[in-house]
């Protein structure tokens, strides 16, 4: 036993107890890795604080400096110097970590700034008749002294850092930061409706970039506002309220509709008992909830709340509390999943109002050019593959406008169709064989037929499958299946799930598993590549929906081939059909690839374009 | 180089060779036949880098010589020739063009240098033999429904052609599976295969094979190595890289214990199979066989579209039992028996079903059974 490593050296460091200026360095770098950590840390003391009005300003990317003053209790006096140490807090007792009501609980951010960075504080508790300042600078205090402050408290950190240059090293650009700022504040901000906040930038000047009142009226009326102040207009006009509640959990928030989303996962928020955090399980659910709805490269806008019992849910497994660990993570995801599911099941009719701008946007007289949205590039009708100009005209000329089938002669326009009743109104013709136009009590819509048509075989198709269950083809050759012990656990725990798709699975030794049968619709398939994509999908989202998308795929195909074609004409009666059954189908209000299938125009907003108003 | 040849033979040279050649290229020689004109021959030689075809026709011969021409749009010029026209096709080696005369018509191609063609390397063929043009038909095509279009699964998109032990001794086997049927194919085997390394036979070159195999008199030469397949009449010459992967061990999964026997008439049993799955829809049409004493339910249940069924007389003497399948697997196989009844052999709904035709066991097909 003589063999030593050549890394052991003979002489024995000891070991010591770390001072205390190093240990809060040591935390600080947990706590605080960029301005924007300090900002969410004092943000939410303020917000711990009660205070009703957050002010954050900062320059240079935070580098120079960041400050937030609220207009909470403040500190006493005599408590400041406490209130820099270390795991030092009035939040919690400590008797209880799982049952925390407030943002901070750990004691750490002030401590951890003042150990990085220049750390001043002006403050006045509200029973006191002074305010009070403090500093601290590589930790070491100065104060408390008097000073005037009429409420609140007032934290300004900076040159961050500069106690710690190593990490100076690793911020990005000034602009980078500042938008690190920006997006913590939003966030902060969309989850404190009843917090005014206000954002400035004073690398120049002072430059506001955000400042949201005090929002009034019960939590929905007072959140819908919030969010339409932070992520715009167009979100909540474009949104749903998602209202649902299961196994203590309650998710509420909005919700884009499918015909209103983005190119990348970008606008998509998390809060969890008020606080924001960042998980992958929520991109894992939203893409499970709009899968049938939106293409795969098309990404859903979300802001969603979810509130339980704090036992529920631990908040202390990140420093920066970034992340949160349910205690069963499979009901957070099916409660927002069939919540979204349903929310967007009523809405289903609704096209995004982005589209109808869009819409009306292309009749405007001054780019008379600009194509009516997307649709027309990609449905040329049958027989027309090369539109000429002036073949719009023409069109226009030879009548098929006025057809309302005229010439079908057993249509009648009042024969008991009364718009009024009727969501989509009453079909009174159609143009260039592809477009339905129908009038309503209030306005007219434009149905695309082929996408609409496609929609309902694919939702009959589907319908059809969750009645009859998926067949299963059994396999000749068993496809075994090299995977990691890990994966065949988490196989194994979906392997019903798996089974109701037509796959049936089992354990093959210690390292495999075999394949015995896979969804007879897929046809040939190759069972390693799907099982490989069900566990990146496990891992990655922690739920799987490849299988549900594999065979979702074929329907849609299939349906695409089984649906109205563009080109083709429809009598009137057709065409009501069409529109009674888009009625009561939930999801027709968009294509298979989230593509509208109808847009409907406001009376108001043609009379507008007429110059009528 | 300057040739006249028959607008016939041209025509079946040219079909050939485009066979071969595929429709889009990114190599712009590969779209070209290379004409090579010797003696009293033309040869006609196209490739797809996998698969290389040599035809050598008849014609008369000017002028020795060689060049390069697209071979889909000569292809296309002879077939719309009127039948009983003599082609001249010429070349004066410089002007990059070959002049294609028949009649009044006349066309002028773009070429390009023979030089520039791929030669298939030659190999040592470790096994030569001949085999009649019928047996080899026999062998390939009641075998090929069964390869696998499944890219990943690469080894399987071809036929497995060995040499194996038979019930009457040594044979001359060709085997393929796509994982849910498989067929196996055996014909005594011929002399000189004893030697015979197992290759897999891709798709494609089993489908050119075909078109080499129409005259029942023709013996064909067959010379496989390990990487390479020739199959030679004396006037066309098919060589064809083989799938590099190893065939599974199909033996294992060709159920030997199935004792429920039902034997019913071919073509009836596939009319009525065809005529049930009409109802239904989907993609994956399932059609139920329910099977008492000499009596066979077939049926579809769809429920949206309807239902339908269809009672066949057959010879089944074991206990009920009720088995789902693929509606195209079961024509597929049906389809294979020629002129005897189809004895199908049952173990439970989720075991392999073989399928034989009457009594014969050089033929032996295995379905997997659906789950509804």
């Amino acid at each position: 036993m003589n063999v030593q490593s050549p890394n052991i050296s003979r002489d024995r460091r000891v070991i010591s107890q770390l001072d205390e200026a190093a240990v809060n360095r040591i935390a600080a770098g947990e706590v605080v890795e960029r301005p924007a950590s300090a900002v969410k840390e004092l943000i939410e003391n303020a917000i711990d604080a009660g205070a009703s009005r957050v002010e954050v300003a900062y320059a240079s990317g935070g580098m120079s400096f960041v400050e937030v003053s609220d207009d909470g209790t403040g500190i006493p006096t005599a408590e400041l110097p406490l209130a820099l140490s270390r795991h030092a807090t009035s939040k919690i007792d400590g008797s209880d970590l799982l049952n925390i009501h407030t943002f901070g609980f750990r004691g750490e951010a002030l401590p951890s700034l003042g150990s990085v960075a220049r750390l001043s504080i002006e403050t006045r508790f509200w029973e006191e008749d002074t305010g009070a300042a403090y500093s601290v600078e590589g930790s070491v205090a100065t104060g408390p002294k008097p000073c005037s402050r009429v409420r609140g408290t007032k934290v300004r950190v900076a040159d961050i850092f500069y106690a710690t240059p190593a990490r100076l090293k690793f911020l990005k650009s000034e602009r980078a930061e500042a938008k690190a700022i920006s997006d913590v504040v939003k966030r902060l901000a969309m989850a404190s409706p009843k917090v005014a906040f206000c954002l400035t930038d004073r690398t120049d000047g002072a430059r506001k970039l955000l400042d949201v009142p005090v929002e009034t009226g019960a939590l929905p009326v007072a959140l819908a506002a919030r969010l339409g102040r932070i992520l715009g207009r167009e979100f909540t006009q474009n949104a749903i309220w998602i209202d649902a509640e299961r196994d203590g959990l309650q998710l509420y928030g909005m919700a884009g509709l499918p015909t209103y989303s983005k190119g990348a996962a970008v606008a998509q928020y998390l809060f969890v008992n008020g606080r924001p955090v960042k998980d992958r399980m929520l991109t894992g659910a939203l893409r499970a909830a709009y899968m049938d709805v939106m293409s795969r490269d098309r990404h859903p806008v979300a802001a969603l709340f979810v509130e339980c019992a704090p036992e529920l849910v631990d908040v202390n497994v990140h420093p920066a509390k970034s992340e949160v660990r349910f205690r069963d993570a499979g009901v957070a995801r099916g409660l927002i999943v069939s919540g979204l599911r349903h929310a967007l099941a009523d809405a289903g009719h609704r096209s995004s109002t982005t589209i109808s701008g869009a819409t009306l946007g292309a009749f405007e007289p001054e780019r008379p050019q600009a194509p009516v949205y997307q649709m027309e590039t990609r449905r040329v009708p049958a027989g027309h593959t090369a539109p000429m100009p002036g073949f719009a005209e023409a069109s226009m000329l030879s009548g098929r406008v006025e057809a309302r089938s005229a010439d079908e002669g057993s249509y009648e326009p009042e024969e008991g169709l009364s718009p009024s009743t009727l969501p989509l109104g009453a079909a009174r013709a159609q143009l260039h064989e592809n477009y339905i136009i129908a009038q309503t009590t209030d306005g007219m819509v434009i149905v695309d037929q082929h996408a609409a048509h496609e929609r309902l075989v694919y939702e009959t198709l589907k319908t059809r499958m969750a009645e009859n269950g998926v067949a299963a083809q059994v396999l000749l050759i068993p496809e075994i299946i090299d995977v990691t012990q890990e994966q065949i656990a988490a196989l194994e725990a979906i392997a019903e799930d798996l089974a109701r798709l037509g796959i049936d699975l089992e354990r093959f030794g210690g390292n495999a598993v075999c394949v015995r049968s896979t969804p007879a619709i897929l046809g040939e398939v190759d069972a390693q590549a799907m099982i490989a994509d069900i566990l990146d999908e496990l891992e990655a989202e922690g739920a799987s929906v490849g299988v549900e998308a594999r065979i979702n795929a074929i329907l849609s195909r299939v349906s695409c081939h089984g649906s109205i074609r563009s080109g083709r004409r429809m009598t009137a009666d057709e065409m009501n059909a069409l529109l009674r059954q888009m009625e009561d189908n939930p999801m027709s209000g968009q294509c298979n690839h989230g593509r509208p299938t109808y847009v409907s125009l406001k009376l108001a907003d043609i009379e507008k374009l007429f110059g009528r108003t | 180089m300057k040739v006249n040849i028959e607008r016939s033979d041209l025509l079946k040279a040219m079909s050939r060779a485009q066979g071969v050649v595929e429709r889009r290229n990114t190599i712009p020689i590969l779209a070209n036949v290379l004409i090579e004109a010797e003696g009293d021959s033309v040869a006609f030689r196209a490739t797809d880098l996998d698969i290389e075809v040599v035809d050598k026709t008849n014609g008369m011969v000017n002028q020795a010589g060689a060049t390069t021409v697209g071979a889909h749009t000569l292809h296309e010029i002879v077939r719309k020739l009127p039948d009983g026209s003599q082609v001249e096709l010429s070349d004066d080696g410089q002007s990059g063009r070959l002049e294609v005369k028949a009649g009044r018509s006349h066309f002028s191609l773009a070429t390009l240098p023979k030089e520039d063609f791929p030669i298939m390397a030659t190999s040592e063929y470790a096994s030569n033999f001949a085999v009649p043009a019928p047996t080899l038909r026999r062998l390939f095509d009641k075998a090929k429904f069964a390869i696998s279009t499944e890219e990943t699964r690469y080894y399987l998109n071809g036929v497995y052609m060995h040499s194996a032990d038979g019930p009457d001794g040594k044979t001359l086997r060709c085997v393929a599976t796509d994982g849910h049927r498989l067929a196996q194919i055996d014909d005594t085997l011929p002399e000189g295969a004893e030697e015979l390394p197992g290759v897999i036979v891709p798709r494609k070159t089993v489908g050119e094979l075909r078109k080499l195999l129409d005259d029942d008199d023709v013996q064909i030469a067959v010379s496989v190595s390990e990487t390479k397949v020739r199959f030679s009449t004396p006037q066309i010459t098919l060589t064809s890289k083989v799938i590099d992967g190893s065939f599974p061990d199909y033996a294992r999964v060709i159920p030997a214990g199935n004792t429920k026997r039902m034997e019913v008439d071919a073509a009836e049993f596939a009319a009525a199979v065809d005529r049930v799955s009409t109802v239904s829809s989907e993609r994956s049409r399932a059609v139920k066989l329910s099977l008492d004493e000499d009596r066979l339910i077939l049926s579809v249940n769809a429920p949206d579209s309807g239902a339908a069924d269809e009672e066949l007389a057959v010879a089944y003497a074991d206990e009920p039992l009720e088995i789902g399948f693929n509606a195209k697997y079961l024509l597929e196989i049906a389809s294979q028996v020629d002129r005897e009844n189809a004895v199908f052999m049952f173990n439970t709904a989720a075991d392999p079903t073989l399928m034989r035709e009457g009594s014969d066991a050089s033929a032996t097909y295995v379905v997997m059974p659906m789950r509804v």
